[in-house]
């Protein structure tokens, strides 16, 4: 077979794989399990129909063109995520379009525009908010000038991910758009990352989600949403002669402290690159924070964009709102060292240049991603072997995702049967994974990520830097896993708001039951799943029941919990 | 099965989960814990409250003692008491006095149930409500890179064989920050929601999911399954549908007093509830906040009378319960331009029990002089928040291995708010 024959030929370019190619002597995964096991991780799941597609074109080819995403057509994603517009907009039309509310009033009522009928409802002494006739005038006022509501810019960007992950051609590519979005976490609800994550989804992981590393870090730390969540945007050398008239632009509220912050520094070095056993001290962390001074946003918040709008008027400002720049009177030109290498004095934008392209490299960060790459593709006990490997192909190929991700899909221990099935699914892949296999149609709207939310991984919604584990210890818990059961239940029984699943299409309601079951399972699980399971089932499904109790249950069972 | 557990269980039937033939579990730990409780060594809860959003400790805990206070807040300050105003402070001890709306605590302070820890907070000056709260969880001040909450890194550190899965409970949608870890917790924003919930056929759906976890023995999703519908099962014997407060209690009604309401009626189904956990928002009052009345008195009254019909209705459990409430960061002393207040440093935090040596207000006033503020605009902090938690786990809860729930940190323990 093709696919063994390119194992073997790296097997004679990597001497250490030679060893590694003994695993074979353990029972070997079945064409079907290989074919589903690629499915389930390097994608979310098999759909109605792909077992055989893929059957049909060979496994090899199929991770080959997965591979490859911007070959694939995509057609049917790009249809079904269209009119999610926020997510077309740059960062200064959604601050005009979704602006904050009390923030607009304010700035309205200081320009002497408010309306009288708007002025006259928030009145002096209660909480306009709490006042119903006030937030009908502001819903009315929102739509009569085309307005939206911030919170909709998150749950377009949420709909998009869960659409693009069950109806992309792409699978690969929307897994890799997952880990990097975790790996270089930002949540939502700090302060205007709001409005900076759609940029961020679209110009910042998905164009390097497959690329080179060092192109993708440099895109993560010239984000306006990382400079904002880890505080860069604020981050002022004490030396700095520029820092006064920066701060005037602010307002009270907002005015940094003037110094250094090292926020982002830090976990550019911990979480981002070289791990935090990686070899970097205090006193780095220092003078990496130093570098990046200066890396900042224009209007982090968005300023007058609405308003200014409102009237009618263009931005006349030299950026745009919301966008990043380097501001050299915020920077700390002097010398600094950074992991011992020397950047000169007198640097400016290029200091923090050189630390990305330092961290870029550095073996820690090869070890690093290839431990997490290989703990989220095949186990939550990453084999030391294949680490190595894979971060030798990750040094050697300059930190090329592509070839990194091949090294690990070509091994012997992606195949082994210690990591089939061996990873417990997270709530937004069993979701998702549910949805394809029964072939349902979503609009991946609230409803539906709600039970992703309830489930316990809300899309934007992880707080600290570290991003959502990969790991089954975070995942297998008792409300979490009650929570599965439910969601399996209510998308069964078509209770998933937004979400239609026609069973009819899938499992042929019948009065045997033993064949309702064992087709449900074999849709569902391609027929792998424990005698215990199977047993229970019988045992507990009435002739009378009907289909979607089965479905229901199966997709609530601990095999379904796993891929 | 234990013969006095069903003896003591009383009204608690317990037919559908005594079943089987080896006992559960989850029932057996019950069991033991409340063999523990006979010898003596009775559970102790802590009900930890998030004012999210940074309440104005200033207009919560009066200062009116001190003239600065009124010469910085010509529109929003609390007027001195004053017998028979209702809109006056509420006297406590001649400086401090309570928001007029939060009559509730006053006989909580005079029988001494009720501690204040004033000018308290986090030594980190962060302004921005996502980071002091994250650091107020994680109790690490300044570092964001900690993986855990401090409540879970205490039952970590207090690790107990027998916890029951409702050990930590979460009466939020989502599991805080101050929860997450290692350690199991429980999130759910309503009590009725912990079941499985397919219409009327949820019994028959469950029995199905029940006997598919009963069968793999060596799986750990299989294992959880178990516990979980063990714990599903006895919560579903006390009835959550059908709980009556006691005591004459009466909780407000909306989000915040039904989580107050739930927290109780686990305390006295005795599941084995050790941390229980509830957070209420709106307190950003940048805005036209009011005075004796308005926007932070609506929400002060809806905090203190849920808190006060808690305290009521567990009665003498209180003997074995704290409740503790915190809020990220204080508000500026000076009122802003649109009667409310902005970002600030220092705040106030309540501390409620029968072992609280109450009806005082802790730690050193730092005063409100122009030169005594932090940054020229703050509350100064005198105590940090972490002297208040690590107290509350060492003197109530009993935690040991005390560094590892606040690493970097070495407690000083001046305050003795336990008896």
């Amino acid at each position: 077979m093709r696919f063994f024959k390119k194992i073997a030929t790296l097997a004679l370019i990597i001497p250490i794989l030679a060893a590694q190619s003994v695993v074979s002597k353990t029972p070997r995964l079945t064409e079907e399990q290989r074919i589903v096991h690629v499915l389930n991780r390097l994608g979310f799941g098999p759909r109605p129909g792909d077992v055989e597609r893929i059957k049909s074109i060979g496994l090899e080819n199929y991770i080959n063109q997965q591979l490859a995403p911007e070959r694939i057509a995509d057609t049917l994603a790009e249809s079904k995520t269209q009119d999610l517009s926020a997510l077309k907009m740059s960062t200064a039309e959604l601050y005009e379009k979704y602006p904050q509310p009390g923030q607009l009033i304010r700035r309205m009522q200081d320009r002497g525009m408010l309306p009288k009928e708007l002025s006259d409802a928030k009145g002096d002494q209660k909480n306009p908010q709490e006042n119903p006739e006030y937030r009908k005038l502001i819903q009315e006022f929102y739509k009569e000038n085309g307005l939206e509501q911030p919170q909709r810019i998150i749950a377009q960007l949420q709909a998009s991910r869960i659409l693009r992950a069950v109806y992309s051609e792409r699978q690969l590519q929307e897994v890799m758009v997952d880990f990097w979005t975790n790996h270089f976490n930002i949540f939502f609800g700090k302060g205007a990352d709001r409005w900076l994550l759609p940029a961020y989804d679209r110009d910042t992981i998905r164009p390097h989600a497959m690329g080179k590393f060092s192109t993708l870090l440099q895109a993560t730390a010239q984000s306006p949403a990382m400079l904002f969540y880890l505080d860069n945007f604020q981050s002022v050398s004490p030396n700095a002669n520029g820092g006064r008239a920066q701060e005037m632009m602010m307002n009270a509220q907002q005015r940094p402290r003037r110094g250094i912050n090292e926020n982002y520094a830090r976990e550019l070095m911990e979480l981002h690159t070289l791990g935090v056993d990686g070899g970097y001290t205090q006193k780095d962390v220092t003078e990496v924070a130093r570098c990046f001074t200066g890396w900042t946003i224009f209007q982090p918040r968005g300023g007058a964009a609405a308003v200014n709008a409102l009237r009618g008027e263009e931005a006349r400002t030299r950026r745009p709102a919301g966008s990043f720049f380097f501001n050299m009177r915020a920077h700390d030109d002097g010398e600094k060292v950074v992991l011992g290498n020397k950047i000169p004095a007198g640097g400016g934008f290029n200091d923090g240049l050189k630390v990305l392209d330092i961290l870029a490299r550095h073996p820690s960060t090869a070890k690093f991603i290839a431990t997490k790459l290989v703990r989220h593709f095949v186990s939550d006990n990453p084999p030391p072997a294949l680490v190595n490997r894979v971060a030798t192909v990750f040094t050697k190929s300059d930190g090329d995702i592509r070839e990194t991700l091949r090294a690990i899909f070509f091994s012997s221990e992606f195949y082994s049967p210690e990591a089939h099935r061996a990873k417990v699914k997270r709530p937004f892949e069993l979701a998702v994974s549910a949805i394809r296999v029964l072939g349902a149609d979503t609009n991946g709207g609230p409803g539906t990520h709600q039970w992703i939310a309830r489930m316990g991984e809300p899309l934007y919604g992880f707080q600290t830097p570290n991003g959502y584990s990969d790991a089954a210890e975070s995942w297998v818990n008792t409300g979490g896993l009650l929570e599965r059961m439910n969601f399996g239940v209510a998308l069964a029984g078509n209770r998933v708001q937004g979400t239609k699943v026609d069973l009819a299409q899938v499992v042929k309601q019948n009065t045997d039951k033993n064949r309702m079951v064992d087709e449900s399972l074999r849709m569902i699980l391609a027929g792998e799943v424990s005698a215990a399971t199977r047993d229970s089932l019988m045992k507990k499904v009435d002739p009378a029941d009907p289909v979607m109790k089965v479905v229901g249950l199966i997709l609530g069972t601990p095999e379904f919990q796993r891929q | 099965m234990n013969r006095r557990f069903f003896l003591r269980s009383g009204s608690i039937a317990l037919a559908s989960v005594g079943m089987s033939l080896s006992a559960p579990s989850f029932l057996e730990r019950v069991v033991m814990g409340r063999e523990a409780s006979a010898a003596g060594g009775r559970r102790k809860v802590l009900i930890a409250i998030f004012q999210r959003g940074a309440v104005d400790g200033l207009n919560m805990v009066v200062p009116f003692g001190e003239s600065n206070y009124y010469n910085a807040r010509p529109s929003i300050a609390i007027p001195k008491p004053e017998s028979g105003n209702v809109e006056s402070a509420i006297d406590l001890d001649g400086f401090f006095g309570l928001h007029p709306s939060m009559r509730s605590f006053k006989p909580l302070w005079d029988s001494q149930r009720l501690a204040i820890v004033h000018a308290s907070g986090s030594p980190d000056n962060s302004r921005s409500h996502f980071d002091a709260q994250d650091y107020m969880e994680s109790a690490t001040p300044g570092v964001k890179s900690t993986a855990d909450g401090w409540l879970n890194r205490y039952l970590q550190a207090k690790k107990d064989s027998k916890a029951s899965s409702f050990r930590a409970v979460s009466m939020t949608r989502n599991m805080p920050r101050v929860l997450m870890g290692r350690a199991p917790s429980i999130a759910m924003a309503n009590l009725n929601e912990f079941s499985i919930r397919a219409g009327k056929a949820s019994a028959n759906v469950q029995s199905g999911f029940e006997e598919i976890y009963a069968q793999q023995n060596k799986d750990v999703i299989a294992k959880t399954g178990r516990e979980t519908f063990d714990a599903v099962n006895y919560l579903k014997q006390a009835d959550p549908g059908k709980y009556k407060p006691e005591n004459g209690a009466e909780y407000p009604n909306g989000p915040f007093g039904n989580s107050l309401r739930q927290i109780a009626q686990l305390i006295k189904a005795d599941v084995g509830l050790e941390i229980a956990f509830t957070d209420m928002g709106q307190w950003d009052t940048h805005v036209n906040q009011g005075s004796s009345r308005g926007q932070l008195a609506n929400l002060l009254s809806q905090f203190s009378v849920g808190i006060g019909a808690l305290y009521q209705d567990l009665g003498r459990r209180m003997d074995d319960v704290v409740i503790l409430t915190m809020s990220e960061f204080g508000r500026t002393v000076r009122e802003n331009g649109n009667r409310g207040t902005d970002h600030g440093h220092a705040n106030a935090m309540f501390v409620m029990g029968n072992s609280v040596r109450g009806g005082k207000v802790y730690g050193r006033w730092p005063g409100l002089k122009d030169d005594q503020l932090f940054e020229g605009r703050d509350l100064a902090l005198t105590t940090d928040f972490r002297e208040v938690f690590g107290e509350i786990a060492i003197s109530h809860l009993g935690a040991t291995n005390i560094k590892s729930v606040f690493p970097g940190y070495h407690l000083t323990r001046p305050n003795r708010l336990i008896t």
